[in-house]
């Protein structure tokens, strides 16, 4: 029905058109009582109304020139040569494209006694500037990060990587919201079977609205119930074009500063972006002491409850008096004791995100009251216990991709349960369970575990180490599709040590 | 694959339910016990003391504000007797409000009496017992019983159990190995086992010490000394002690030893030096011709001068291979007449010779096993030291003595 075609009457046009924008107040008709009459029709706020005066009003109400020869134009004529000039302009003829046009944010221009209406792109949204992302920081490396416009954001991927090879393919989902989602990834770096599931996952999606990239994640991930997360979530560009340069794919959503990256890996929850733009050898000492605080995250106070319960045995006997003393009047079983407080941790921690800031000082420090001198000198809590919970909570900071850490805050409550219940048993249950089912995770058919298993000894120089940049000279074999070499070889810095004897 | 999963999933679940919570405890639930006596009981009974430690007493950090706490022994002492170890244990038990926990002995301590009368017949639990750490420390005390030695307080250590572990590690041994030691001997027949000796008292009757001494005249009001070694035989029946010096040269042929210190006299200098030796080793090379069995034992070790109280200026080579020369004289008589005492008054061969014949020579060990401490006691031993001094200390002479009192 809408896909009719327009008539040569204006007036019926745009008795058509208010029809079909009946009751939206921010669509804005207006009509030039000049020969022929000309209607423009736009979104309120979403159009540039000073480039629209200057351009398209002017010539027609008041520079009705003529050339020498004489010959009058038409208005519809002379805002096109205006147009041309300066926007993307379109000529469409049917009534579903004008609408489309208009919500878009263009502005339709319709003549009197044309069939033929311009579509013009003046667009003028709110946009914010390129700022600092708050979530990733670093100390040394790019400042930008994305922000809500997708073609600021586009931007800024092209900005570095410039190649023609780098593509965008363009989506559209959702019903209502008609969000514009890309598929931006390098042609020939890119596994073409990735890429493939990629677009058949983000066609298949139906949904009536898009607000953020996670709309698009939920969909698209692999496995839903795994509490780890299998697309990695960025709000900066340089970490979005090395993800590209990688051979992985990023989706970005129009209206949402995070771009989505697959396929992703175990490994890549673990690093910070900032390990880039460090020298190596510190990068592998850094990480190096990220693993080991995962692990105590995760392990931590399950660790304490198994042995200072179940086996007493394993403590070095002086730790064990102290223990013992420090205990000595808490009413708790130690589980009770350490799940609580684990739990008040985690809930200090939800509180101090969604307070406003000029609260957020105050919940600190009651923070600090409640689960610190306060509840051990009172006798409720014993002194370890909170040393504990609070070497969690620092470990737990470490990890440097947010939804990542939020992986391991989750399992340490199950891991938590098994140690109490079961003891190291229980834990060591509990790691195998988690060892399984990380190896039986994929993402975009790429294993979560890989290059450790399946295992690529190439890959292994950017997990457990940093290796030099010039000896990273293949891309991860498991992302990337036929262009597998990153730099030629033999580049490792060699300067000629004979410049004395000339 | 769906039948699969349900099967793994079930396997996976099982594994909650093959144990429980049934043995979990907390920690302030539990009589921890540092040091563990065993003595002679009424009849043919033993008996057993604990010494327990109160954490309450022990100072945490966050029991500042706390009145009394800290005050008083933080450790106390039960005992009870039974048929055997288990037994006494369950009627220690109804005086404790809190389970025995006996994974950290670090301190078993057998009282005299009860090592003379023999210990073959209480050390089974010790081994079969799943709580148990075959890494504690055995000792013997002498002229007393466990149950006295353990209500003595220690200055340094809050836990006393743990000041004999302290001193015993300070003389050079390995800490924790006591246990293993004695029972690898007890099980060989070529070797008998030895065990620490800890008197009372940390001052007194340092003019016998070593000796047979009455110990009712010594008793200090607090503190205990290693006072040499006990000497087993095969029946681990103890038959008598070895002085502190004899226990340390006993280590150093046995090769238990981590380090040590020599002095001796310097003839013709009237005056005497010290060294430590690091590493020391011992080779025992056993040769037998018929009936004669000869055991040729080398010890080595390097040291360092550390006091030189004759006039001696140590940067001349002369000098330091005259030391070195002293000191392996020294030791060469001071081990032979320890071994010749062993030999002659105890006949039980605690260095462990008939060990090293067994792996060396096992054709002949056949025929000497049945008979081996009477071999013992009539083999002949040579002894040869070879020390070697590396360093001499930061100065050559003694910086206090005037030019002419050096000889250079």
């Amino acid at each position: 029905m809408r896909f009719t075609e327009l008539s040569t009457d204006l007036a019926k046009n745009e008795q058509t058109l208010r029809e079909i924008f009946q009751d939206c107040s921010d669509i804005v008709f207006r009509t030039f009582n000049v020969d022929p009459r000309v209607l423009l029709v736009y979104i309120d706020g979403l159009t540039d109304t000073q480039t629209l005066e200057k351009v398209v009003l002017q010539p027609i109400l008041f520079d009705k020139n003529t050339d020498g020869l004489n010959h009058a134009y038409t208005p519809g004529e002379i805002i096109q040569q205006q147009l041309v000039a300066i926007a993307k302009v379109q000529t469409v003829s049917t009534l579903n494209e004008v609408t489309d046009g208009i919500l878009k944010a263009n502005i339709a221009i319709l003549v009197e006694g044309e069939k033929q209406v311009l579509v013009a792109s003046l667009k003028r949204s709110e946009k914010r500037g390129v700022e600092e992302p708050e979530a990733e920081v670093t100390v040394r490396g790019p400042r930008d990060g994305f922000t809500e416009t997708l073609r600021t954001n586009t931007s800024l991927i092209r900005r570095r990587i410039r190649s023609v090879e780098l593509k965008m393919e363009s989506v559209t989902v959702g019903q209502f919201s008609q969000t514009e989602v890309i598929i931006a990834y390098i042609h020939g770096v890119a596994s073409d079977t990735v890429l493939e599931e990629v677009r058949n996952r983000i066609r298949q999606i139906q949904i009536d609205g898009v607000m953020e990239s996670d709309f698009i994640e939920e969909f698209i991930e692999d496995v839903p119930w795994s509490p780890f997360p299998q697309i990695q979530n960025t709000e900066r560009p340089d970490v979005v074009s090395a993800s590209l340069l990688e051979g992985k794919i990023a989706i970005m959503v129009d209206n949402t500063p995070f771009v989505l990256i697959v396929p992703m890996n175990f490994w890549t929850g673990l690093q910070a972006v900032e390990d880039y733009y460090e020298r190596s050898i510190y990068t592998t000492f850094i990480r190096f002491i990220r693993y080991s605080l995962v692990n105590m995250s995760l392990l931590l106070p399950s660790l304490y409850v198994a042995l200072s319960t179940f086996h007493q045995q394993l403590i070095p006997t002086n730790l064990l008096i102290s223990i013992a003393s420090s205990r000595e009047g808490v009413p708790f079983p130690t589980f009770v004791e350490t799940l609580l407080m684990e739990f008040m941790f985690e809930g200090l921690r939800e509180a101090g995100i969604r307070l406003p800031k000029a609260i957020g000082s105050a919940v600190s420090i009651v923070g600090a009251l409640v689960i610190g001198q306060a509840a051990v000198q009172a006798g409720i809590v014993s002194a370890p216990v909170v040393i504990v919970v609070a070497v969690t909570g620092i470990s737990s900071f470490a990890i440097p991709r947010y939804n990542f850490g939020t992986a391991y805050r989750m399992l340490r409550f199950p891991m938590l349960i098994l140690a109490g219940v079961l003891g190291l048993y229980g834990i060591i249950c509990g790691l195998f369970i988690m060892i399984i089912h990380l190896l039986g995770l994929s993402s975009f058919g790429v294993p979560y575990m890989s290059p450790v298993a399946p295992q690529t000894l190439r890959g292994l120089k950017d997990v457990f180490v940093r290796a030099p940049r010039w000896s990273m000279n293949v891309r991860p074999a498991y992302v990337s599709g036929a262009n597998k070499r990153r730099i030629p070889k033999g580049q490792q810095p060699n300067p000629n040590r004979k410049r004395g004897d000339q | 694959m769906n039948k699969k999963r349900i099967v793994s999933s079930c396997l996976l679940l099982s594994l909650i339910f093959t144990s429980g919570c049934w043995d979990s405890t907390e920690v302030n639930e539990l009589a921890i016990e540092l040091a563990w006596g065993i003595d002679k009981g009424q009849d043919d009974d033993v008996m057993i003391s604990a010494q327990v430690i109160v954490p309450s007493k022990i100072s945490s950090g966050q029991g500042d504000g706390k009145a009394g706490a800290g005050q008083g022994k933080p450790f106390f002492v039960v005992t009870s007797s039974g048929m055997n170890t288990l037994d006494a244990v369950q009627k220690m038990q109804t005086k404790l409000s809190r389970r025995v926990f006996r994974g950290h002995r670090r301190v078993i301590v057998i009282g005299e009496s009860l090592a003379r009368h023999g210990i073959k017949d209480v050390l089974d639990t010790y081994t079969r017992d799943p709580n148990l750490k075959l890494r504690t420390d055995l000792f013997v005390v002498k002229g007393s019983t466990a149950r006295e030695f353990l209500n003595i307080s220690y200055p340094l250590e809050t836990i006393p159990g743990l000041g004999a572990l302290g001193e015993y590690d300070q003389i050079g041994t390995l800490m924790e190995m006591g246990f293993i030691n004695f029972l690898v001997s007890a099980s060989s027949k070529g070797s008998s086992p030895t065990v620490p000796v800890l008197v009372s008292g940390l001052n007194t009757g340092l003019s016998q010490e070593g000796e047979q001494q009455d110990s009712s005249e010594n008793v200090d009001a607090e503190g205990f000394r290693i006072s040499g070694a006990g000497i087993f035989d095969q029946d681990l029946k103890l038959v008598g002690f070895l002085k502190t010096s004899d226990a340390r040269i006993l280590r150093w042929v046995t090769g238990k030893l981590q380090k040590l210190t020599i002095s001796t006299q310097i003839p013709d200098q009237k005056g005497n030096a010290s060294m430590d030796v690091n590493n020391p080793g011992s080779k025992i090379q056993p040769v037998i011709r018929g009936n004669q069995i000869k055991i040729f034992v080398t010890l080595t070790g390097q040291g360092d001068i550390r006091e030189n109280n004759a006039r001696l200026d140590l940067t001349q080579p002369g000098n330091v291979n005259l030391l070195q020369d002293t000191f392996n004289k020294h030791i060469e008589e001071s081990v032979l007449q320890t071994i010749t005492k062993v030999q002659k008054k105890y006949g039980t061969d605690v260095f462990g010779f008939g060990d090293v014949i067994h792996n060396k020579i096992p054709s002949q060990w056949k025929s000497l096993k049945n008979n081996w401490d009477l071999e013992f006691s009539k083999a002949e031993v040579f002894v040869k030291a070879d020390l070697k001094v590396r360093r001499i200390g930061v100065t050559g002479p003694s910086v206090h003595l005037m030019d002419d009192e050096i000889k250079r």
